[in-house]
């Protein structure tokens, strides 16, 4: 298990950081800010087709910056967890605004999982503002869409080529915390690369949580601002170990030549906790030995979001 | 002893006159005292007769009164969605009593008993249960909440009243005995469940909804429907040449109608997994209505 909490105090640390099993943990927050969240059940004939159906509508989905959206899967489903008895995936969306996931849902079922065989398309989430999930879908069917009322929820039965794609006519939007992040800091790329890995997977098994990046981990790690007007966001010099003798400020010392960054976004703040503290719990049970020396995260002063996660909380809440 | 949550009408005669009992209402006799309840005025024949005069007054205490109703562990959650409380207990042979539950907006009735036509008329929530026979027009437009019935109904349930163009129109009817000619005749929305028999006529001019049928099926069934669902829990029926099958894959459909009705007991918690067979018509109308039969 982790060795004993030490205090050090060293070069490029922050003077409070602290050690577990040799990966220091800087004395930091990740900083987070409010989003709009819902999560739909894609089910179909087999795991294999409600995977590629939840994959095709999570794709493009890394950032709000520039996708429309952030969505991940949050998890595969059995069959007995589905309201229709198949195979099926959760999946997560989040955005800045209801409007915008709103249109960004329409457009990805639309896209992705109505048009993929065998599939089926539910509400994730009971309670919350509903929004469209097959309400607009339906006059695809020309007409001949059939609308069905189970139990108090309304679906649509589409007719289409393998036979009728089921969609719940709505399903609820929430408010949702978006942003949160961990930055591992290695000595090299097999090594940042293996921690995340790891770490990812740990965090994939939190519900309420995605990692919207590929694979779950961003090394484009950005810093709000630029020298160039028109970008509202660029390179985190601070971070990258080509510009540590360079920038004016960096967070790196010379045996760390590889940052990783992962971000989380979750239905609640809680969900971002528990997913963080479980990335920091697998990066700290692998040790400093095996590469990922440090773990910091980003944030911007406290003036982009409300939420703050502190990693010397998350330590000390694992702990309790 | 705890607090009164409704009240125990026990008949004490037949009354000469058929009476209008639509005025009673489970909600506003829970803020009534014994006397005021006993004082309230309904309908018999041409004059008006006060409750005392036809029922022995009691008040409901404490748990679910034993017996009282016909649950089943399903039946049973469908009636928490309902709302249960409060309640009005009524006990006799009410089959001169009509309008039982009618305008019906919560609460729930049970009658250890039969009961006259048009129970539940325009109902919008809450829950009547029923031991005994009901007479026609149960469940008549209704629009919310849930009936059942454990004997038989006559004519018209779940249909529409002379001159209106919808019948029921949300809610579920539960008739545990058979159904007369005309049942669920231009339905809206909602779910019938007949497990016995349905006369002539069942799902005639339906305009939507949900229709489960566990017996036979009288003359003419789905006559002129327009839209909706009629399932075939068991005996197929004899399709009539303007319903034509359709063969798509409708397992994902079936699957959430099967577990919805499956709540119900009885035939329908037992339907086969397998997607049944799909009619579809009648093409002397809309033909988008459909029938799911067994193989």
């Amino acid at each position: 298990m982790s060795s004993p909490q030490e205090k050090t105090s060293a070069m490029n640390q922050a003077p409070d950081s602290v050690t577990l099993n040799g990966v220091t943990i800087d004395d930091t927050f990740a900083e987070a800010f409010p989003m709009k969240a819902t999560r739909v059940l894609i089910t179909a004939h087999n795991e294999t087709w409600a995977r590629h159906a939840a994959v095709a509508m999570t794709g493009f989905a890394t950032s709000v910056i520039a996708c429309g959206c952030e969505a991940g899967i949050e998890r595969m489903l059995g069959a007995d967890e589905t309201p229709d008895g198949r195979p099926g995936a959760s999946v997560l969306l989040f955005a800045m605004s209801g409007k915008e996931l709103a249109k960004q849902l329409e457009r990805r079922v639309g896209q992705c999982v109505l048009t993929c065989p065998t599939t089926a398309i539910y509400a994730g989430l009971d309670e919350g503002e509903a929004i469209a999930l097959g309400r607009n879908l339906r006059f695809f069917g020309d007409g001949w869409q059939i609308s069905k009322m189970i139990d108090g929820r309304r679906y649509w039965r589409v007719p289409v080529m393998d036979g009728e794609f089921v969609a719940q006519e709505t399903t609820a939007l929430v408010k949702a915390v978006g942003g949160g992040n961990l930055l591992l800091l290695a000595r090299d790329t097999d090594a940042a690369l293996a921690g995340a890995e790891a770490a990812v997977e740990a965090m994939r098994a939190v519900r309420g949580a995605i990692m919207p990046f590929p694979g779950g981990v961003v090394r484009s790690g950005s810093k709000v601002g630029s020298k160039y007007p028109a970008l509202m966001a660029s390179t985190n010099d601070a971070f990258c170990p080509a510009l540590a003798p360079l920038a004016r400020r960096s967070e790196l010392d010379a045996d760390t030549r590889c940052v990783m960054e992962i971000v989380i976004d979750g239905l609640t703040e809680a969900d971002v906790s528990a997913a963080m503290r479980a990335g920091i719990a697998a990066i700290v049970a692998r040790g400093a030995a095996a590469g990922v020396t440090r773990i910091s995260a980003g944030n911007y002063g406290g003036k982009l979001g409300p939420f703050h996660f502190h990693l010397h909380k998350l330590i000390g809440e694992g702990a309790a | 002893m705890s607090a009164t949550r409704g009240w125990n009408l026990r008949l004490k005669a037949q009354p000469d006159f058929r009476v209008d009992f639509g005025s009673v209402q489970p909600t506003a006799l829970a803020g009534m005292t014994a006397d005021e309840v006993a004082r309230l005025q309904v309908r018999h024949g041409n004059g008006m007769l006060a409750l005392g005069e036809l029922f022995d007054i009691g008040a409901l205490r404490g748990g679910a009164e034993a017996g009282a109703g016909t649950s089943s562990a399903a039946d049973s959650a469908a009636e928490v969605r309902a709302e249960p409380r409060p309640e009005l207990f009524l006990e006799g042979d009410l089959s001169r009593f009509d309008a039982i539950g009618q305008g019906l907006d919560g609460g729930v009735l049970r009658i250890a008993g039969a009961v006259g036509d048009r129970l539940g008329l325009s109902m919008r929530a809450g829950a009547i249960h029923v031991q005994g026979t009901a007479g026609q027009l149960a469940g008549c437009e209704m629009a919310g909440g849930l009936i059942e019935v454990a004997g038989d109904v006559g004519d018209f349930a779940a249909g529409a009243l002379p001159g209106s163009m919808d019948g029921m129109r949300g809610g579920t009817l539960v008739i545990r005995g058979k159904a007369g000619a005309c049942c669920a005749d231009r339905m809206r929305r909602g779910t019938v469940l007949i497990h016995g028999d349905a006369g002539d006529f069942l799902a005639s001019r339906m305009v939507a909804g949900t229709v489960a049928l566990a017996g036979r099926a009288g003359a003419h069934c789905g006559y002129s429907m327009r839209r909706g669902t009629l399932v075939f829990a068991g005996p197929a029926p004899a399709v009539p040449p303007t319903f034509v099958a359709t063969h798509q894959d409708i397992v994902v459909f079936w699957t959430l109608l099967r577990r919805s009705l499956a709540y119900h007991g009885g035939p329908f918690a037992a339907l086969p997994a397998r997607a049944p067979r799909r009619l579809v018509g009648d093409l002397a109308a809309d033909g988008k209505g459909e029938w799911l039969v067994p193989y």
